[in-house]
């Protein structure tokens, strides 16, 4: 025969076994602890090149797309001096006067060393405000207002690349000929898995997001791509110069302007947005009704 | 003269005293006997107080979602075979989709009031799952759902449960890139189910993921069966209130023996017919000018592809947060795996909490020992321990819910996503703990209060004839119930209704 006691104790025991379980089981998680690199700068990982039209180099570098979407063009070599000066003023005191990433009294190894990065990434980099980063221990750097004006980001890359000239050069892409519908099925395929199918861009791992590209001019559009800034994989030869042009015409189009029926966005945050508005002016609003159609004496 | 015949006094009376529509009543009760129970029905006494009318949000919107849901079922083709898009939206020109998707954005662009009514759809779906969650609170803190109501708060607890489920299966309907993902989340969760979970998704999906099977079966899931189901719950919903009578606060001249409220005609009628309209008009505002689930944006469904930041719709977001939080526990051993991860919080939690919602009334009656019958309703705060309870589930789901909105959390507020999940982690568990003795508490206070959880009664302030001014309560307090409430006399079957006092119409009945 069990008592009472006895029962409520079990009882006791298997609840408090349920409510203290997972908060000891969180904490034995939340130990192991992770760490984080600046800007997570690996390039090691980017896009495997599988297309035939790729060229490359006697370096194994590549230098073309094999078709005429994207014109890619190096900065004006008359820029150079004017780029050296904002260089030593705007970018020397971390990245060095070599711009190798050792500045004055500093380490290798701390910042990155933008020597043969190509002029697509440092104007990426520039033009979108993100260098001179706002704070450079951060986890990112994150897009803001330009520091240097369009023409001034054209200089500092154009001697940055005077180092040691590399790839990939500048695009500029043909949106004219462009397919928007093709644009949006490789959107959905490369871009969407972080970028959001809106592009509203959102939170990723470890402080880490992906911008929103509701106002990425169509050249940066096509340089992140290129380049793979920050986080991104870098997509070289398995989309074609066409492939990229589609990505920028839909980018630039569908996603900034988009063709949206139905009323207001909501913020582009989806069924969160959409929650919300159904509960509190939907089920709210009715309720008040309620409370005005009904007795409210007691 | 005396042999003119006015014919229209003499057609007057031949039809009788209630006219045209009372000589066709008079012919219908002949053959179907209707006086009887029409009388019972239009006598059917309601409680005026106006968390009662929440139940009826949810009616009207399910009203809203037949009507729109039959509209879009003209123009909806339920199919996995794979066509080529050409229509009105240009990026998604030339691309190959179901043609579940393609009729979706077919109906949407290109037939008229199309959108609109998708929208609406959407909209009543999401106002009637919140109603359904709304009134459930209202019946579960009165108290409502004590003997002899058991049944029906089960009756309910299962309409909650199939609304949800037909939400999601609608959802799913558009076989767009966001719902394509929902319902794989669904296969996985199938098949975490240990031993039988393999054969299940194979049986529910014909054949692996993701199929040509899914959209038919879904479509006949969602617009045949599951409504049915549905209609068939709310008839025996509101014929089991009928016949057990509403409940009512205890108020003055109320008892347990009677009802005080208005009679179904025609005051309750008006009442309940204008918030028909109204429940049509928010949702028609809302489709008309809240865009939701925008599927052109997010394209066909293909399993190659995914989208980031997606989140179910809202009522299946304690799902979805759980799943994003809960551990990856797992078992692999013996060529088998069991993923806890999954299963627990997809599977054993929403069993485990839909199953504490069904047994409440047994497990409360079990804990009081209180068998007799209740058609008084508790104030909340004076069942502290119920309440608390409550209270203690709902924080428990709403941090679930607000689980399965990290990401956008984490971009909202620009800290790291892997911060808001540990986070929500711990909120999880802490939250509810600490919900359970600060709403006991504070029904503790309550009842201590004088007038507590009753409207402020405004003061009456008097200037003197020496021009003081002078603030004193009204004394509504004292006698606490106004007088119109006394019982009136209630007519009868067939007896002629006597002169009433013209007030209000409330009315006294006994069960």
């Amino acid at each position: 025969m069990t008592s009472p006691l006895f029962k409520r104790c079990a009882a006791l025991s298997i609840v408090s076994l349920f409510a203290l379980g997972p908060v000891l089981l969180f904490a034995g998680g939340a130990q192991a602890s992770y760490k984080l690199t600046p800007y997570q700068s690996s390039r090691k990982n980017a896009g495997t090149p599988n297309s035939t039209m790729v060229k490359k180099n006697s370096d194994g570098v590549i230098i073309a797309y094999g078709d005429s979407s994207i014109t890619y063009r190096a900065p004006s070599s008359a820029l150079v001096t004017l780029g050296a000066a904002l260089f030593q003023q705007n970018c020397a005191s971390c990245h060095g006067t070599q711009a190798n990433g050792v500045p004055a009294n500093g380490t290798s190894g701390a910042y990155p060393d933008l020597v043969g990065l190509g002029p697509a990434t440092i104007d990426f980099w520039v033009d979108s405000g993100r260098m001179p980063a706002a704070n450079p221990r951060s986890i990112e750097a994150n897009r803001r207002v330009p520091r240097l004006t369009h023409d001034q980001a054209l200089a500092v890359s154009a001697w940055v690349n005077s180092l040691s000239p590399s790839f990939p050069l500048i695009p500029y892409p043909h949106l004219k000929n462009a397919n928007v519908a093709d644009g949006a099925a490789l959107f959905a395929l490369n871009c969407a898995s972080c970028h959001t199918i809106e592009g509203d861009g959102d939170a990723l791992a470890l402080g880490t997001f992906s911008p929103s590209l509701r106002k990425i001019p169509s050249i940066e559009v096509a340089e992140a791509i290129r380049t793979g800034p920050a986080n991104m994989p870098r997509f070289t030869g398995n989309l074609s110069d066409a492939q990229v042009n589609d990505i920028v015409k839909y980018v630039t189009t569908e996603i900034q302007h988009p063709n949206n029926p139905g009323g207001f966005g909501l913020g582009g945050l989806g069924p969160v947005a959409e929650g919300f508005v159904g509960l509190a002016f939907g089920v709210g609003v009715l309720a008040l009704v309620g409370f005005w159609v009904g007795e409210r004496d007691d | 003269m005396s042999d003119v015949i006015n014919t229209k006094r003499s057609k007057q009376q031949a039809l009788g005293r209630y006219g045209r529509v009372g000589k066709t009543l008079d012919e219908l009760d002949d053959r179907l006997g209707v006086a009887r129970g029409g009388r019972t029905f239009m006598d059917k006494i309601f409680p005026d107080h106006w968390s009662f009318m929440l139940g009826e949000i949810a009616l009207y919107s399910f009203l809203i979602l037949l009507v729109t849901g039959v509209f879009l079922t003209l123009y909806f083709i339920p199919s996995s075979a794979i066509v080529t898009y050409h229509g009105s939206y240009a990026p998604l020109d030339g691309q190959k989709m179901t043609q579940a998707f393609a009729s979706t954005v077919n109906l949407s662009f290109a037939v008229r009031g199309g959108l609109l009514m998708r929208q609406m759809h959407h909209w009543a779906c999401d106002i009637f799952v919140g109603a359904i969650v709304i009134h459930m609170a209202r019946v579960f803190f009165t108290g409502a759902f004590r003997k002899p109501r058991e049944l029906n708060w089960i009756v309910g607890s299962t309409l909650l449960i199939l609304a949800i489920v037909n939400g999601f299966l609608g959802y799913s309907l558009p076989d767009d890139l966001v719902s394509g993902t929902g319902i794989r989340i669904a296969y996985s969760i199938i098949l975490s189910i240990p031993l039988v979970g393999s054969y299940l998704a194979f049986w529910v999906f014909g054949g692996n993921f993701p199929g040509t099977t899914i959209i038919p079966r879904f479509f006949i899931l969602h617009c045949l069966i599951v409504p049915l189901i549905i209609i068939g719950l709310v008839s025996a919903h509101l014929f089991l209130l009928v016949r057990q009578k509403h409940t009512q606060f205890p108020g003055k001249g109320r008892t347990e023996q009677n009802v005080v409220g208005s009679p179904m005609f025609p005051v309750f009628m008006a009442k309940t017919t204008g918030f028909l309209f109204i429940v049509g008009g928010i949702t028609a505002l809302l489709g008309a000018f809240a865009q939701v689930n925008p599927i052109w944006q997010f394209g066909p469904y293909d399993a190659a592809r995914i989208s980031y930041a997606v989140q179910p719709d809202w009522y299946m977001g304690f799902l979805d947060g759980a799943l994003r939080i809960w551990p990856s526990w797992s078992f692999h051993s013996w060529g088998h795996t069991i993923p806890f991860e999954v299963l627990i919080p997809a599977v054993v939690l929403p069993g485990l909490i839909f199953n504490l919602v069904f047994v409440w009334p047994i497990i409360e009656r079990k804990f009081t020992n209180d068998n007799a019958i209740h058609n008084l309703l508790d104030r909340p705060s004076n069942r502290p321990k119920r309440t608390a309870a409550g209270v203690t589930m709902l924080s428990f789901l709403g941090m679930l819910f607000i689980a399965s909105s990290t990401d956008v959390l984490a971009k909202f507020f620009n800290v790291s996503l892997n911060d808001v999940l540990v986070s929500m982690r711990y909120l999880t568990v802490i939250v509810p703990i600490l919900a359970f003795p600060i709403t006991y508490r504070i029904c503790h206070e309550i009842q201590a209060l004088h007038g507590g959880g009753r409207r402020k009664t405004p003061n009456v302030v008097t200037r003197s004839e020496e021009g003081e001014y002078s603030a004193t309560p009204s004394p509504r307090y004292v006698d606490d119930v106004p007088s119109h409430l006394e019982a009136t006399p209630v007519p009868t079957y067939i007896h002629e209704e006597s002169d009433e006092s013209g007030d209000s119409g409330v009315r006294v009945v006994d069960r």
